[in-house]
C-alpha cells in the first residue's frame, strides 16, 4: 500500500498531508482535519451528505481517494460563510425552514452553492434536478427548493444594485 | 393551559436557533464526536440468518493490537432495547452480544483499535466456527409445528415465559358486542391488506461514542431518542450505578423511531470502552444500519358491518406481524395498533382485535413514525373507500358520520391509555377539503380513458400527542425541566427532551419565554446530560411539544411564582398584585404592578438584586405528567396520475390538513407534514425490503442504491403542495398545542391508494404500489375483461 | 463489503502523460485505471475488484480530457467528465441523444467526477452513455504501447464488466461521426427515481428519407448481459414507410426479441412489457424530431 504526500487547499488554507493510497477524502476531511460538517451517509454516492466543492464544482467526497485530490481547492460547508456571515444560500435555508435534522444540510448547501454559481437564475425544475442526488429524509424537499430559489432572488437583487 | 399573550412568539415563524450551526457544518452530531485518545470500533456481523457459534478465536485480531469483545466478555443479562413500557409489559430476549445468531447481520463480536482501518481488519482476523441452523422468514411458516425455533424461553417482566411455535405475543382485545353489531348491519365487508417491511433510512447511521472518565464514570454520546433510557440500560448491563453514567443529549441525523430503543451498538461500544480503558467510537456503515432495525410489517384482515344509512356497526381486525429476531416491543405495538383502529371510527362501540406477533430470522422491527398507525390506517381507510364505492356513499360523508371527535374516547397508546378528545380538526379538514378539491364531483374510474389517468383520493388519520392519560397504564410518560433566571434577566432552560429536527427545542424555548415574558433570544437551551436533568421517557409518540413542553410550562410557572415573590419583596408589593410583561424596548422581561405599569423592575434587576441580597437563584426543577393523550389529526387529499402503459404513479397535487392545536411554529409544522408526505409516498410506491431466503441477506445487501426513496424530482410542484393547519386549540396542551410528527404520515398511504383506485378502478391491498405491481394489475384486468368478452 | 472504507491494498500511480500510462500498463500486472472513480471506488468498497495491485490515476493526462470537433465529427477524450459533455452546446445540438443520456445519469456531484470513457470501460449492461454512441455509429480509440486501434462502439462489449480491451490497452477517445441529412434522435430511460440506474434505457437514431425511414440504429440498456445493439431489427426498418403501426410493431418485435432477467430494479416481465411502449414512443419521437410528419 503506497503512501503519498499531498497538498490540499481546504477552505482557503493550504494543508500538506501524508495519505495512504486507499484513504478517502471524506475521512481525511472528517478524521484528520476535523471538518465534520462533511457527513457519511451511504458511502456509495447515493445520498450526497458528503458533498464538497472542488473549485466551483460539487463532488461526493466518499468517492474520491485523498491521493487523487492532490492539488485540489476544496470548500466544505465550514468554508462557505465568511467572517461569520452566512451566504445567501445558507441564510435562506435558515429562514425558510429548509432544515430539520440538518444532517443532509451541509451537502445540500454545498450543492446549492455550486448550482447558483453554475446558473444564477434557475427555475424550480432546474433546482430539483440539480439536487436530485442529495437525499433528505426529513423535509420532503419543498422548503429546500424554495430556499435555493429565494437565495437566487436575493443574489440577483444584490447584483442589480 | 392559558392563552398566549399579544405579540407572543408562539404561532410565529421564527428561524430555528440551530440553523446557523447546521448550515455551516458546525453542529456536532454523535458521529462527529472526537475525543482525545479515541479508538475506533467495528463489528463482526452474522453471515447467516440462524447459527450457533461453536467457537471463537480472537488471537490474530489481538495480535494486531485490537481489543476484542465476544459474548464471553459480557454479563448475560437479558433485556429489551426499548424501555418505554413498564417492566411488567416488556418482553426480554437479548443480551449485549449473543452466543447464537438469529438474523443475518446481527452483531456477534466487536473490536476496538487505534484506527478505523485496523478495527475493520481485526474483525476479519477473528475466526468463528458456526453451526448453521435452518432459518424461517415468514410468520405463517414460523408458526408451523416443526419450524426452526428462535427461542425456547424469554422473560416477561421477571417471569420466565416459554415460546411455542415462535409466537412472541398474542394480544386479543374486544369491547362491546361485535356479533350483535354485525347482526345489525345491512352489509358486511371483509378484506385483507398487507404492508411489507421498510427501513427508516435516517441520514445518520446509528452510532455511539463512549468515554471512560478518570473517576470511573462514563460519558456517552449516541444517536438516542431518550438519554435516560440509554443511561438506565447501560447501568443495568454494565452493573454501574446510574450516577456514574452521563449520556449527553445531542442533535442527531434523523430518527423516525430508529432510536426509540437503545441502539444495539451503544451497549457494545460501552463494553468495548471499558475493556479497552479508552474512549471508543462505533459508527455503523449504512449496510450495517439496514440490519439494525426496520419498520414492522403487518397483514390484516378487516371485517366491517355497515347499515344502509352509512352507520358502521362493528369492526373486527386480525393482525399478523413478523417482528424479526428480537422483541423491540411487539406487545405495545399490537396494543397501539388496536388503539389506532379503535379510535378512527365509533363502530357503535363494537370492536374486536386479534393480534399475533411472530419471531422470524429477520432484522428486529422497531417503531417507525406511527407505531402501527400507518399500517392499520392503510387497511381501515382503504376499507372506508371500498365501502363508500360499493354502497354509493360519499367518502367524506361516511367519515363525517362515523369518526371519533370531541367528547369521544381516544386510545393514545393501546387499551390502557385513553383520554377524552377535547379538540378536533376532522370536520374542518373534511368539509374544507371537499370544497377545495371539488371532491364530490370527481369522476368515476370507469369513465376515464387514455394512457395517463388522473384520480383524486382521500384518507384521514391521526396520532396521539404523548402517552399520558388520566390513569397510569402500560406506558411510562412524564418529562422534566429545569429553568433558572440568570442575573441579567436571561434564562437557562434544561430539558432532557431530544429534538429530531422538528424544532422541538425551539418550541420549548418559546413556551419558557412566553411564561416568563422574556425575549426569545434570552432563553438559552443549556447542554444537558442524564447527570444534569430529570427523566424524560423518550421523544416518541409525538410527545415532544405536548409532554416535554408541558413540563417546561409547569416548571416555568413555578419559576414565575418565585420571581413574583422576590419582586414583591423588592418592590414592597404583594406578589398577586404583580405581572410580567415582555418589553422589546428594554429587551427584558419586566415585572410591573397590575394596572400601574409605571412601577416596574426588569427581571434582570430583580435577579441581580436578589443576588446582592443573597436570596439565592430564582430557579426550579420538577417533573410533570400529562393526563391526556390528545389526537393530532391529519387529512390528505391526493391527486395521482397513473400511466396505464408503465404502471408509474406520480402525484401532481396534494392538499394536506394538519391539526396540531395551536402551532408553535407554523412553517416547521408544515415542514413536518410535507416531509411526511414525501416519506409516505416512498412507503406507498417505492420502498420494500425483500429478503434473499437462500442466504437470509437483504436483496439490496443494505445498499442505498437499491433502496429508493422519492427525491426532490418525485415531489409535486411547489405550488401544488398545499398545507392547511386547522383552527383548533387543545385546552390541555401548552398554549393550546398538540403534536403533529407521526400523525403527518398516518393517512398518506391510503390517500394515495384511494386516489389510484379513483384513477384506474383497481384496488390495491398490498404496499408498495410499484410500477411492476400496478402494471401487473392492469394487465390482469385486461386479461379478465378479454376473457369475459363473448367471442 | 464496506462502504466506509476501502479494504483492498494497492499502490497508487499517477502518470503525467499518455506514453507513461501506456508504459505502466504494458509493464505492470493488475493495473486498474482511475478516471472518475465513480464505478471503481464503489466496486472497491463492494470488494468486487479481485485483480488490482495498482490504481493508475489518469487525471494528470490533459489530452484525455479534451474534446475536438471537425467536419467529420467529434472526438471526445475518454476522461472527459460527463458534466462537460452535457453542458457542451455543440454536443447537444449534434448529438442530443448522448447529452440526454448523460443528463439522465446519477447525480450532479457524480457527473462532475465521472468520465465518459469510464461508462464504457465499466462495461455495465446498463451504461446510459453507451447506447447513443453505438447508435450514432461511434468508434472507440484504443491505445497501448504497441499502437492504436479502432473498434466500433457496438463491438466493444463482451460480457458484464468485460470488454475487448487487452490488459495493456486503454480507451483514449471516442469518435462520433456527424449525422447527415434529416436526422432525429431519442434517448429514453425508465428508472425507479430520476437519479437512478436504468430499469430500461433506449436509444434511437434515424435519418429520414421523405416519408420513409432511411438509416436507423436502435439500442437498449439493462435488458441483456451487455448494452444491446439492435442491429437486425434496425436493419429491417430501413426503407419502410413510417407509421404509428410500424412503431407499434417494432415495439412488439423488440420486446419479443429480448430475454431480460429479474433484478433488484425490476422484473423480466416488466422489462418486456414496457419495452413495447418505449420503443414505439421513441421511434415516433425520433421521427418527429427528424421533421417527419
Amino acid at each position: 500500500m503506497s503512501k503519498h504526500t499531498i497538498n490540499l487547499t481546504v477552505n482557503g488554507k493550504r494543508r500538506t498531508l501524508d495519505v495512504q493510497s486507499n484513504e478517502l477524502l471524506i475521512d481525511v476531511l472528517r478524521d484528520r482535519l476535523y471538518l465534520t460538517g462533511t457527513k457519511y451517509g451511504c458511502g456509495i454516492a447515493e445520498c450526497g451528505a458528503c458533498t464538497v466543492l472542488h473549485g466551483d464544482r460539487s463532488v461526493m467526497s466518499c468517492l474520491v481517494p485523498a491521493v487523487a485530490a492532490d492539488g485540489w481547492e476544496i470548500t466544505t460547508s465550514e468554508g462557505l460563510a465568511k467572517d461569520g456571515e452566512l451566504t445567501p444560500v445558507q441564510e435562506s435555508f435558515v429562514n425558510l425552514g429548509a432544515i430539520q435534522c440538518g444532517f443532509c444540510t451541509p451537502g445540500m448547501v454545498v450543492t446549492s452553492t455550486a448550482l447558483l454559481r453554475e446558473n444564477p437564475d434557475p427555475d424550480e425544475a432546474y433546482v430539483k434536478d440539480y439536487l436530485r442526488g442529495n437525499f433528505c429524509r426529513c423535509t420532503g424537499y419543498v422548503a429546500i427548493v424554495q430556499a435555493v430559489l429565494d437565495a437566487a432572488g436575493k443574489m440577483k437583487g444584490a447584483a442589480a444594485t | 393551559m392559558t392563552q398566549v399573550s399579544e405579540g407572543s412568539y408562539i404561532g410565529q415563524n421564527v428561524p430555528r436557533s440551530d440553523g446557523h450551526a447546521k448550515v455551516t457544518g458546525a453542529m456536532v452530531y454523535p458521529s462527529d464526536v472526537i475525543v482525545p485518545g479515541m479508538m475506533y470500533g467495528a463489528l463482526l456481523r452474522s453471515p447467516y440468518p440462524h447459527a450457533e457459534i461453536l467457537s471463537v478465536d480472537t488471537t490474530e485480531a489481538e495480535k494486531m493490537g485490537a481489543v476484542c469483545l465476544t459474548y464471553k466478555d459480557i454479563e448475560p443479562i437479558k433485556y429489551n432495547e426499548r424501555s418505554v413500557s413498564i417492566p411488567a409489559a416488556t418482553y426480554r430476549d437479548r443480551t449485549v452480544l449473543p452466543d447464537k445468531a438469529r438474523h443475518f447481520g446481527e452483531p456477534l463480536m466487536a473490536v476496538a483499535a487505534d484506527t478505523q482501518e485496523l478495527a475493520y481488519r481485526a474483525v476479519r482476523a477473528i475466526k468463528v466456527e458456526y453451526k448453521v441452523l435452518p432459518a424461517v422468514f415468514e410468520p405463517e411458516e414460523a408458526m408451523k409445528d416443526g419450524a426452526p425455533q428462535l427461542y425456547d424461553k424469554i422473560y416477561l417482566g421477571d417471569e420466565e415465559v416459554a415460546v411455542h411455535n415462535n409466537i412472541g405475543v398474542i394480544r386479543n382485545i374486544s369491547e362491546g358486542d361485535c356479533e350483535a353489531g354485525f347482526a345489525k348491519a345491512d352489509r358486511i365487508f371483509q378484506e385483507s391488506f398487507e404492508l411489507g417491511r421498510i427501513y427508516h433510512n435516517q441520514m445518520e447511521t446509528k452510532c455511539a461514542v463512549v468515554k471512560p472518565e478518570p473517576d470511573g464514570s462514563i460519558t456517552v454520546w449516541a444517536t438516542a431518542q431518550s438519554i435516560h433510557a440509554n443511561r438506565q440500560l447501560l447501568g443495568r448491563v454494565l452493573g454501574m450505578p446510574l450516577s456514574r453514567i452521563n449520556v449527553i443529549k445531542l442533535p442527531f441525523g434523523g430518527a423516525f423511531g430508529s432510536s426509540i430503543q437503545v441502539n444495539t451498538v451503544t451497549p457494545i461500544c460501552a463494553y468495548l470502552a471499558l475493556k479497552a480503558g479508552r474512549p471508543v467510537k462505533l459508527v455503523s456503515a449504512r449496510e450495517e444500519d439496514f440490519y439494525s432495525h426496520q419498520k414492522y410489517p403487518a397483514k390484516f384482515t378487516v371485517k366491517m358491518g355497515v347499515t344502509n344509512d352509512g352507520l358502521i356497526t362493528a369492526a373486527h381486525v386480525t393482525a399478523l406481524v413478523d417482528f424479526g429476531a428480537h422483541q423491540v416491543q411487539p406487545l405495545p405495538f399490537l396494543g397501539c395498533t388496536a388503539g389506532w383502529f379503535a379510535s378512527l371510527y365509533k363502530y357503535e362501540g363494537n370492536i374486536r382485535f386479534d393480534g399475533t406477533a411472530v419471531y422470524t430470522n429477520k432484522t428486529p422491527c422497531c417503531a417507525m413514525q406511527g407505531y402501527g398507525n400507518p399500517q392499520i390506517n392503510f387497511a381501515i381507510e382503504s376499507m372506508i373507500d371500498i365501502i363508500s364505492n360499493e354502497m354509493g356513499f360519499s367518502p367524506v360523508d361516511l367519515r363525517l358520520k362515523n369518526y371519533r371527535g370531541v367528547g369521544d374516547e381516544f386510545w393514545g397508546q393501546g387499551p390502557t391509555i385513553r383520554s377524552i378528545i377535547k379538540s378536533c380538526g376532522v370536520e374542518q379538514s373534511l368539509v374544507e377539503g371537499r370544497q377545495m378539491t371539488d371532491f364530490d364531483h370527481r369522476e368515476r374510474p370507469d369513465t376515464k380513458t387514455g394512457d395517463v389517468r388522473r384520480g383524486l383520493g382521500l384518507a384521514r388519520g391521526f396520532h396521539c400527542s404523548g402517552t399520558g392519560g388520566p390513569k397510569e397504564g402500560e406506558v411510562i410518560d412524564y418529562s422534566s425541566a429545569l429553568v433558572k433566571i440568570n442575573e441579567d434577566g436571561s434564562v437557562d432552560l434544561l430539558t432532557p427532551v431530544t429534538d429530531h429536527g422538528g424544532g422541538t427545542w425551539d418550541a420549548l424555548r418559546k413556551i419558557c419565554a412566553e411564561v416568563l415574558q422574556v425575549p426569545l433570544d434570552l432563553v438559552g437551551l443549556s447542554p444537558a446530560g442524564t447527570m444534569q436533568i430529570g427523566y424524560d421517557v423518550c421523544t416518541h409518540a409525538t410527545r415532544g411539544v405536548y409532554c416535554g413542553g408541558a413540563a417546561v410550562y409547569h416548571v416555568a410557572m413555578k419559576v414565575k411564582e418565585k420571581l413574583l415573590e422576590v419582586a414583591g419583596r423588592l418592590m414592597a408589593e404583594h406578589a398577586y398584585n404583580l405581572e410580567v410583561v415582555r418589553s422589546d424596548g428594554l429587551h427584558q422581561g419586566v415585572v410591573q404592578v397590575k394596572d400601574f405599569p409605571a412601577k416596574s423592575m426588569t427581571i434582570g434587576d430583580i435577579a441581580k438584586q436578589a443576588q446582592n441580597m443573597s436570596w439565592g437563584t430564582i430557579a426550579y426543577t420538577d417533573s410533570y405528567r400529562q393526563r391526556n393523550c390528545p389526537p393530532c389529526f391529519t387529512t390528505h387529499f391526493v391527486e395521482v396520475e397513473v400511466d396505464m402503459r408503465t404502471g408509474v404513479i406520480t402525484v401532481p397535487k396534494v392538499l394536506i390538513f394538519g391539526d396540531c392545536g395551536n402551532p408553535m411554529n407554523p412553517d416547521l409544522v408544515k415542514g413536518q407534514l410535507v416531509g411526511s408526505f414525501n416519506r409516505g409516498f416512498g412507503y406507498t410506491v417505492f420502498e420494500q425490503l425483500p429478503t434473499n431466503e437462500a442466504t437470509g441477506e437483504l436483496a439490496n445487501k443494505g445498499l442505498l442504491v437499491d433502496y429508493k426513496t422519492p427525491s426532490a424530482m418525485e415531489m409535486p410542484p411547489i405550488k401544488d403542495v398545499e398545507v392547511i393547519l386547522c383552527d383548533t386549540y387543545e385546552p390541555t396542551g401548552p398554549f393550546g398545542a398538540k403534536g403533529i410528527g407521526e400523525a403527518a404520515l398516518a393517512s398518506v398511504q391510503a390517500a394515495i391508494s384511494n386516489a389510484v383506485y379513483n384513477a384506474i378502478g383497481i384496488r390495491f391491498h398490498k404496499l408498495p404500489l410499484t410500477p411492476e405491481a400496478v402494471l401487473a394489475a392492469i394487465r390482469e384486468r385486461e386479461a379478465q375483461s378479454a376473457g369475459a368478452t363473448p367471442s | 463489503m464496506n462502504t466506509k472504507h476501502i479494504m483492498k491494498e494497492y499502490d497508487y500511480l499517477k502518470p503525467s502523460g499518455l506514453d507513461e500510462a501506456l508504459q505502466i500498463l504494458s509493464e505492470k500486472e493488475k493495473v486498474k485505471i482511475y478516471a472518475g472513480g465513480t464505478d471503481l471506488i464503489v466496486k472497491l468498497k463492494m470488494e468486487t475488484v479481485p485483480d488490482m495491485d495498482y490504481m493508475m490515476d489518469i487525471n494528470g493526462i490533459e489530452e484525455l480530457k479534451q474534446v475536438e470537433y471537425t467536419d467529420e465529427g467529434v472526438r471526445i477524450g475518454a476522461n472527459r467528465k460527463l458534466w462537460d459533455i452535457e453542458t457542451d452546446q455543440r454536443m447537444t445540438s449534434l448529438f442530443p441523444a448522448l447529452t440526454d443520456a448523460v443528463k439522465a445519469m446519477a447525480a450532479i456531484s457524480v457527473r462532475n467526477l465521472a468520465s465518459i470513457g469510464g461508462n464504457f470501460c465499466n462495461a455495465s449492461p446498463v451504461a446510459d452513455a453507451v447506447g447513443p454512441v453505438m447508435c450514432y455509429g461511434g468508434t472507440l480509440e484504443i491505445a497501448s504501447a504497441r499502437g492504436v486501434r479502432k473498434v466500433p462502439a457496438k463491438d466493444f462489449f463482451l460480457a458484464p464488466g468485460v470488454t475487448v480491451l487487452e490488459k495493456d490497452e486503454m480507451l483514449t477517445g471516442i469518435f462520433i461521426p456527424t449525422p447527415k441529412g434529416d436526422v432525429g434522435h431519442a434517448f429514453t430511460k425508465m428508472a425507479r427515481t430520476k437519479s437512478d440506474i436504468a430499469k430500461l434505457s433506449l436509444c434511437v437514431a434515424l435519418a429520414r428519407d421523405g416519408g420513409r425511414i432511411g438509416h436507423i440504429a436502435m439500442s437498449m440498456g439493462a435488458v441483456a448481459a451487455r448494452p444491446l445493439f439492435l442491429e437486425e431489427i434496425s436493419a429491417g426498418l430501413a426503407g419502410k414507410e413510417m407509421s404509428e403501426s410500424l412503431a407499434m410493431e417494432t415495439g412488439e418485435a423488440v420486446s419479443g426479441f429480448l430475454q431480460p432477467i429479474d433484478d433488484n430494479r425490476t422484473t423480466a416481465v416488466y422489462r418486456k412489457d414496457v419495452t413495447k411502449t418505449m420503443v414505439a414512443d421513441a421511434l415516433a419521437l425520433a421521427w418527429a424530431r427528424s421533421g417527419g410528419a
